[in-house]
């Protein structure tokens, strides 16, 4: 039975999640919903997220939500059955830092991008005192990266989710900002690295479909 | 050779390692951080976290940090030799495990914290509370609560059986019963109520908050 991925393949989450199922080789159908409208309806809330996000993947009778969770998920279940592809290696300690890297995306990175996301594209409001403050934030930000990857092509030395999951975000603001990742020379090729992998490409042209 | 923790004992984060290290039953030592500028060097950043934050936690030669990165890495290095299964093997399970660690995350932690901020810290700098913000975080919490008071319908625990996700809900639950006037927003929902009542109950609990 193939894995089906209810979620919008132009948002960073959902995003995050097909790059993985793309990395690992899994077939999956994507199911946009309706609009932004219809997850947060009655029967959604009781049957798919109760907080009303996307996405949200069935894997035959299983559900589970909340992207980094589904990719874990996709990881344990998938990781070496339709490829070689390593997302989370298995030695204990190898996982660990890459999950301390995960939290780092959700922590320091994410979060900041985010707003740019939000005030820029979504409410169009670039000139906005959060918007210029959250560019400040992650010049600093990547600052810290830049170190985190001398000498590393990707942040615990060899590719893996924590890669993975920073690129989505990446994605939607690098063009109006390319100069700020871009004057960042470890920074600059990381990126080059993720948005090159066939995976992402593939990811980008679901997005660009629908 | 015993597992090192830089951190400070009454820190959310810390606490959250330290409740994973005692439900464990392991040794290890506290090297106390009292003072912030201390974490802020260069020497800090080069070698211990990047971002200048705790804890962290050394395990041999092995350095890791981010407390939830820090208990998953403790889990899948030592339950094998520990009475407790915090994370089981079932994959579905773990999964879910994962969807309830990410609620707390996204959802539980923000406004709880928001509200931490306001009358605790705000309050420990002697800088005044912004009643509007407590407000706003107050109703958001109330609404992420009703989710999961009914999630918590007929189980003692988030997945059925007490996990690392329970777990890691606690340390900030708890801060807002004790130091702020917050509190009554668990112990009006039954269900929430119990759920905490189970893991203050638990001996690695009574022991981490005894310290």
């Amino acid at each position: 039975m193939t894995i089906k991925v209810i979620g919008f393949a132009r948002s960073t989450n959902t995003l995050r999640v097909i790059s993985c199922l793309n990395e690992l080789g899994i077939p999956y159908q994507l199911e946009p919903p309706a609009d932004f409208a219809a997850i947060k309806k009655d029967d959604y809330l009781a049957n798919k997220h109760p907080f009303g996000k996307i996405p949200v993947l069935y894997d035959g009778d299983y559900k589970i939500s909340e992207s980094r969770a589904i990719c874990r998920y996709l990881v344990s279940k998938y990781q070496g059955k339709y490829n070689n592809t390593i997302l989370i290696p298995h030695d204990v300690h190898e996982a660990g830092l890459v999950d301390q890297f995960i939290f780092y995306e959700s922590f320091y990175y994410e979060p900041v991008v985010a707003k740019i996301i939000i005030h820029e594209i979504v409410l169009k409001t670039p000139e906005s005192e959060i918007a210029k403050r959250a560019l400040k934030d992650l010049d600093k930000v990547l600052g810290v990266y830049d170190k985190l990857l001398e000498g590393k092509e990707y942040l615990n030395g060899e590719f893996s989710l924590a890669d993975l999951f920073h690129y989505p975000c990446a994605h939607f603001i690098y063009s109006s900002h390319a100069d700020l990742w871009d004057k960042r020379p470890n920074v600059k090729k990381w990126l080059n690295r993720l948005r090159n992998r066939d995976a992402w490409k593939a990811s980008l042209e679901k997005k660009n479909k629908l | 050779m015993v597992i090192k923790l830089i951190g400070y004992a009454q820190s959310l984060p810390t606490r959250r390692v330290i409740l994973t290290l005692n439900e464990l039953g392991l040794s290890y030592e506290l090297e106390a951080v009292t003072e912030i500028h201390t974490i802020k060097t260069d020497d800090f950043l080069a070698n211990k976290h990047a971002f200048g934050k705790i804890p962290v936690l050394c395990d041999g030669d092995f350095k890791i940090n981010e407390s939830r990165a820090i208990c998953r890495y403790l889990v899948s290095k030592y339950q094998k030799d520990a009475k407790i299964v915090l994370i089981p093997d079932d994959i579905n399970k773990v999964s879910l495990i994962e969807q309830y660690i990410s609620y707390e995350l996204s959802y539980f932690d923000p406004p709880l914290t928001k509200i931490l901020l306001q009358e605790v810290f705000n309050k420990r700098r002697g800088e005044p509370i912004d009643e509007a913000i407590v407000k706003q975080a107050r109703e958001e919490i109330e609404k992420v609560l009703d989710v999961y008071e009914k999630i918590l319908v007929g189980k003692d625990y988030l997945n059925g059986e007490y996990s690392l996700a329970d777990l890691f809900h606690f340390p900030c639950a708890h801060y807002v019963c004790t130091d702020t006037q917050q509190g009554d927003i668990f112990d009006t929902r039954p269900n929430v109520k119990r759920w905490l009542d189970n893991l203050r109950n638990r001996d690695a609990y009574k022991k981490t908050y005894a310290e």
